[in-house]
């Protein structure tokens, strides 16, 4: 069965189709790489998912029943994380308290006992660089990445999207990520994320979902899509 | 959250102090608002009545405070609700002769539904607008109070029966003291549990609040609700006391004041407006009182100072608490400030 199922799903802002009937699944279990060039759509799908910014039309299924424009808080709470592109923590508070808030409130199916130390385990398995005392806005953006992702962890996701996570890292803090992206997934959560490093993406996703101008445009096992003319087409920009 | 020392490193004194969860220093500055009446100049009847009005604004600065510093919306129509509390007590207390003991609490119902309301109106508002629909409710409400005369008398005063059989301000003065310690444990309890987690939340990114499972909607609501309680509350002390009610209490520029003193006190503190206001509008006071030629002085100083404090101390008073006095310094100084290492 999917864990999440999306059917026609289009986002307009105003005359701009942002993402155009895209109809994509992914199983439980599985990492799914979403990939296009920028501007293609991708993110604004990831929120039109998540409820930040519901689609203009089509239907999200989700956990076996139809979230279409749910709440971003009752997405959470059914078992969708995400991590943001440009990391948005809360600004003033330390950096454990940040992953506390979704620890204590986005934790409806199993609320940890002791949210502190759930939280402070999240910190160490995103390997959080900092003392857990550092008020977030003195975090530069690798960090607050990790903390978002220990965040967006904290809730227990069964579902979890990651936005262009690894995007500005070095090579070694790419290893680590890898590491945990397989941990996360070994851990029993299911992945789609948006990626455009192609190291990260040929190791850990399983299939690939492309789109460019917010219309799907291939879909299948990573090796198969990697090497798709249309898909090297889009990232060199050639038009039809 | 508590994530310091547990409570039984403590001792019996220090562990009842962080309940009510004041630092032995605050428990001392306290006691020292309590002697204060006996110490001159303090000991004179009018010094004594700016004192009580003082420690009134501190604690409606504390209930502000929990709005405008954790959920970052600032409710311009504050005063006005403050003022809803005070006529709703002293209209019940004139027509049916209901106890003030009992009409400030009606009050306080009374504006806190009304927060209620404005919760829910500005609810789909972010940030500005909010501010804007709150302050348009509190136009309202005044325009309601100088029109109404017949209920209100306007803008001749309403003559409301006192609280205390007596002229002398001390019974007062020590009822709004220990009103002032209530509104702050109340507002700490709060803002100290996890609900005070959501409304920093919500606050600081409503995005990231949101898709960490925070409800902004119920955490919103909770928020103006009990900060316009508060309030109605207090202005229900502020009816009894004076004696006489005008709509001017429910002008903006009330709340301005307010705004003033909890953003240079230290926003998000709960405490730094509330201390900051004994020295600051005692001050402000001999201002307006000393240059009496030229009204709207003080108003003049307030936007200065309000707007240095933004631009060089953001944090506020507060802030330079905790860069310069709360610190490891023996013993004796990290019991007063109750210090703790892993803070
Ligand atoms: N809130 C918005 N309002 C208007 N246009 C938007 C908004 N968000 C995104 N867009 C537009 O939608 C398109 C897709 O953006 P985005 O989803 O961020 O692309 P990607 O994540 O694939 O780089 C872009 O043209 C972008 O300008
Ligand atoms: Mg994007």
């Amino acid at each position: 069965m999917s864990l999440l199922e999306t059917i026609a799903v289009t986002k307009q802002f105003g005359g701009l189709t942002a993402v155009n009937r895209v109809s994509m699944h992914v199983d439980e279990g599985e990492i799914v790489g979403l990939i296009g060039p920028n501007g293609a759509g991708k993110t604004t799908f990831l929120n039109a998912i998540a409820g930040l910014n519901p689609p203009t039309s089509g239907t999200v299924r989700a956990f076996g029943e139809d979230t279409t424009g749910l709440t971003p808080e009752k997405m959470c709470h059914r078992g969708l994380s995400r991590t943001f592109q440009i990391p948005r923590p809360f600004p003033k508070m330390t950096a454990l308290e940040n992953v506390m808030a979704a620890a204590i409130f986005g934790n409806r199916r199993k609320p940890p006992r002791d949210p502190v130390a759930h939280s402070r385990e999240m910190l160490e398995f995103v390997e959080f660089p900092e003392s857990e005392k550092t008020v977030s806005e003195n975090l530069n953006t690798v960090q607050l990445k990790r903390l978002d992702l220990a965040r967006a962890l904290a809730s227990s996701p069964r579902l979890l999207f990651l936005d262009e996570l690894a995007a500005g890292l070095t090579e070694g803090e790419l290893k680590d990520i890898i590491t945990i992206i397989r941990k996360i997934q070994e851990n029993g959560v299911t992945i789609l994320m948006v990626e455009h490093i192609m190291q990260l993406i040929m190791n850990v996703c399983d299939r690939l979902v492309v789109i460019q101008f917010g219309s799907k445009i291939a879909e299948g096992p990573t090796r198969e899509v990697a090497q798709d003319p249309k898909v090297t087409e889009a990232y060199l920009g050639k038009s039809q | 959250m508590e994530t310091g020392v547990s409570k039984h490193e403590m001792g019996f004194f220090s562990s009842v102090l962080d309940r009510l969860c004041l630092t032995p220093l605050g428990a001392l500055l306290l006691v020292l608002l309590a002697l204060l009446p006996l110490i001159p100049p303090f000991n004179q009847q009018y010094l004594l009545r700016w004192l009580t009005i003082v420690a009134l604004s501190a604690a409606s600065a504390i209930a502000f405070d929990l709005t405008a510093g954790f959920i970052n919306i600032v409710n311009f129509g504050y005063a006005a609700i403050l003022g809803l509390g005070a006529y709703t007590s002293a209209i019940l207390a004139v027509r049916t002769g209901l106890s003030p003991w009992i009409g400030i609490f009606v009050g306080a119902l009374a504006s806190g539904l009304l927060g209620f309301l404005t919760g829910l109106l500005t609810l789909r508002l972010r940030g500005i607008f909010a501010a804007v629909m709150a302050w348009f409710i509190g136009l309202a409400l005044m325009g309601l109070a100088i029109k109404m005369v017949w209920l209100t008398r306007g803008p001749l005063g309403l003559r409301v029966p006192r609280m205390f059989d007596t002229s002398s301000n001390e019974p007062y003065y020590y009822m709004m003291i220990v009103m002032l310690l209530v509104v702050y444990v109340i507002c700490r309890w709060v803002t100290r549990s996890k609900m005070g987690l959501a409304f920093k939340a919500i606050g600081q990114n409503m995005e990231a609040a949101r898709t960490s499972g925070v409800n902004p909607t119920y955490y919103r609501i909770v928020n103006f609700t009990l900060s316009c309680t508060i309030a109605g509350w207090l202005g229900g002390f502020y009816a009894h006391y004076m004696g006489i009610l005008t709509p001017d209490l429910m002008h903006t520029s009330k709340t301005v004041e307010v705004l003033a003193v909890v953003y240079i006190g230290g926003r998000g503190s709960l405490w730094g407006g509330a201390f900051l206001a004994f020295p600051f509008l005692i001050a402000m006071e001999l201002v307006r009182s000393g240059f009496s030629n030229l009204p709207g002085l003080h108003l003049v100083i307030y936007g200065v100072i309000l707007i240095l404090v933004m631009i060089y101390l953001p944090g506020g008073i507060a802030s330079l608490y905790y860069r310069f006095l709360y610190k490891p310094w023996g013993k004796f100084w990290e019991f007063m400030v109750g210090y703790k290492e892993n803070d």
